[in-house]
């Protein structure tokens, strides 16, 4: 079994000659290589070298054309910080003030902002690793890409002041994706998974999420369906038990629970729904290789009857973290069962 | 009457209704209200209803915003802003340091302090730990306040004591708060607290103060 086809027959509850293993390796990657973060994450063609060179380092079942939460709020008009060895940060909002969503065009993949670089590293990624390893992008969810256009307060203040308005920013943000994300998949991308930190029930409440992001979240996973991308990933990062009932609905495939989530939990709530998780982030940072070891195995114990599981991190393994505990949740995966 | 109408002011708040709070404002100060009164039987009376009701299991963002922000709009009433020096309890400089740009909590500490006139100097997100100690050093605050939410800004955290030891300013206390830092302890932070919750860092500076609880 290849890593791609490990991957989808985990997802679909179906067996596999051992569990996948798909660590959020990210910025991680470039530390990893010795590159610069700054670096990597403007040049597509130097993100795809650091990706190849950490799959090929860890062995593990994907790799990630992906830069970081603010590629599609730039490609709109904010404009950045950007930061050596650090992820960068909004300086200014497109839509902060007085400035109007009317006066916003959904961006180009091909021409904004850092998109083309993200369809370069997804091209390359996808020639070299070919049917073999799962090549994911990533899109921002309506939420998230709301609130990484006006602020994340301001963003909430005009959800509960005008309602309408809001909802019409998240009709925005929605189509932002599915372009964005379509466009990864002709690239090379098998699927993008959909990053939604700021619709965590840590920022919004569960009702809130229904009724105006989910609606949202279903067309998107809708598009990319039709165009072919064999699972639907979802990444809502902090605790998410309340809404995670919400998902199947939403033709959520796989879903990625936070290392604060009771796994235990997510499995009644999700019989049918693969699960990815959820190791401390931190524990990649601070912890040793036998703690990242223990930790897996409980895990892999936890749904050995059940299935339906990819071993991973809760969220974003930090760039600083310790190979040593990468490679420590990768070989759990290859003990003897 | 005049009960009545802090009563109005301290539901108004919790309802997390601004227009309504200024209006109740307005008709206090029209009565001659004392500013400190509005603060002691209305904003911090809404305040501690609000505390006791947020515990860590059940915190409802969107209703401190809103009451956050209602505050927010009753200070301008009562501060305009052409209004000499306000009296505060004391200075609170706040920062989400360089890298980071999670400021949501560090804005919810940003209200909650400001609603217990404390005078809070806000350093932004993004913050580098050099423009915090130089904020520090020309404001004089009682305390700083640093909100991480990532992992990679806790050796940034460590330094702050150090640094403001070498500009004489060891007096000054150091918390901490924000998904990141509160899973580490003080000790391993180098810091005077670490917060579990926005109102933890107010009941800290009460008791340094001296002033409540
Ligand atoms: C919303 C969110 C975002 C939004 C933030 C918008 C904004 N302007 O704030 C966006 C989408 C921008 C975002 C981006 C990223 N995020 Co994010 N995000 C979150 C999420 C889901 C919620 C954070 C939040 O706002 N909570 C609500 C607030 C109110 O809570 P709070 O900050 O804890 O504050 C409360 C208390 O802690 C306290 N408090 C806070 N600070 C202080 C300070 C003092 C002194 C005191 C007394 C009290 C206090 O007061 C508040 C009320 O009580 C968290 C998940 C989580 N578990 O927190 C991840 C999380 C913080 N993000 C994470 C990550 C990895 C990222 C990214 C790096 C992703 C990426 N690869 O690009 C980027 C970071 C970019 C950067 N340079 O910083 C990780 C961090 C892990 C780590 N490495 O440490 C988290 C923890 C998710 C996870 N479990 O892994 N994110």
């Amino acid at each position: 079994m290849n890593s791609l086809e490990r991957v989808i027959a985990a997802v679909h509850f179906q067996p596999t000659d051992r569990v996948p293993v798909m660590p959020q390796v990210f910025g991680h990657a470039a530390v990893l290589a010795g590159v610069r973060l700054g670096a990597y994450l403007r040049d597509g063609a130097l993100l795809a070298r650091c990706q190849l060179h950490a799959l090929a380092y860890y062995a593990y079942d994907a790799v990630f054309a992906l830069m970081d939460v603010n590629v599609e709020t730039e490609a709109l008009g904010s404009t950045l910080t950007y930061h050596p060895d650090q992820y960068p940060s909004v300086r200014s909002y497109r839509l902060a003030g007085a400035a109007k969503l009317d006066t916003l065009a959904v961006p180009d993949p091909q021409r904004a902002g850092r998109m083309p670089e993200v369809l370069k590293a997804a091209r390359i990624l996808r020639q070299t690793v070919g049917r073999d390893v799962p090549v994911v992008g990533c899109v921002m969810g309506p939420m998230t890409l709301a609130t990484q256009l006006l602020g994340i307060e301001a963003a909430l203040y005009l959800a509960i002041d005008h309602p309408e308005q809001f909802a019409d920013l998240l009709d925005f943000t929605a189509e932002v994706g599915m372009r964005f994300g379509l466009a990864q998949m002709e690239a090379g991308a098998h699927l993008p998974i959909v990053f939604d930190p700021s619709a965590s029930p840590e920022v919004i409440p569960p009702a809130f999420y229904r009724e105006l992001v989910l609606p949202r979240l279903t067309r998107v996973f809708t598009a990319f369906k039709q165009a072919g991308a064999p699972i639907n990933w979802l990444h809502t990062a902090g605790m998410t038990t309340p809404i995670l009932s919400f998902y199947p609905n939403a033709g959520v495939e796989l879903a990625n629970l936070d290392f604060c989530v009771d796994p235990q939990q997510a499995m009644q709530v999700l019989p049918q729904t693969c699960l990815d998780g959820n190791l401390k982030p931190l524990l990649f940072v601070e912890g040793t290789p036998a703690e990242v070891a223990a930790e897996s195995l409980r895990l892999l114990h936890l749904f050995a009857h059940r299935g339906g599981f990819i071993l991973s991190s809760g969220c974003e393994i930090p760039p600083e973290s310790q190979p040593e505990n990468i490679a420590a949740l990768v070989h759990a995966t290859r003990q003897p069962r | 009457m005049y009960a009545t109408t802090m009563d109005a002011l301290v539901q108004a708040l919790l309802d997390g209704d601004q227009a309504q709070a200024i209006s109740t404002t307005k008709h206090l100060l029209a009565a001659e209200v004392a500013i400190g009164q509005i603060l002691a039987e209305g904003v911090e009376v809404a305040m501690a209803q609000l505390d006791a009701k947020c515990t860590i299991e059940q915190f409802n963002l969107l209703e401190i915003m809103l009451c956050g922000r209602a505050v927010m709009g009753i200070m301008k009433e009562l501060y305009p802003p052409d209004m000499p020096v306000q009296p505060t309890k004391a200075a609170v400089v706040v920062a989400t340091l360089e890298g980071d740009v999670h400021d949501l909590g560090k804005n919810i500490l940003k209200m909650v302090l400001t609603a217990s006139s404390y005078r809070v100097v806000d350093c932004g997100k993004d913050c580098p730990v050099e423009r915090l100690i130089d904020t520090v050093e020309r404001e004089r605050p009682l305390a700083v306040g640093i909100s991480g939410l990532l992992t990679t800004v806790m050796p940034q955290v460590r330094r702050v004591r150090q640094r403001l030891a070498e500009r004489g300013l060891s007096y000054v206390k150091v918390m901490a708060g924000g998904a990141a830092l509160k899973q580490a302890t003080a000790e391993n932070l180098n810091v005077d607290l670490v917060a579990q919750s926005a109102f933890d860092g107010l009941h800290y500076l009460e008791q340094i103060v001296g002033g409540g609880t």
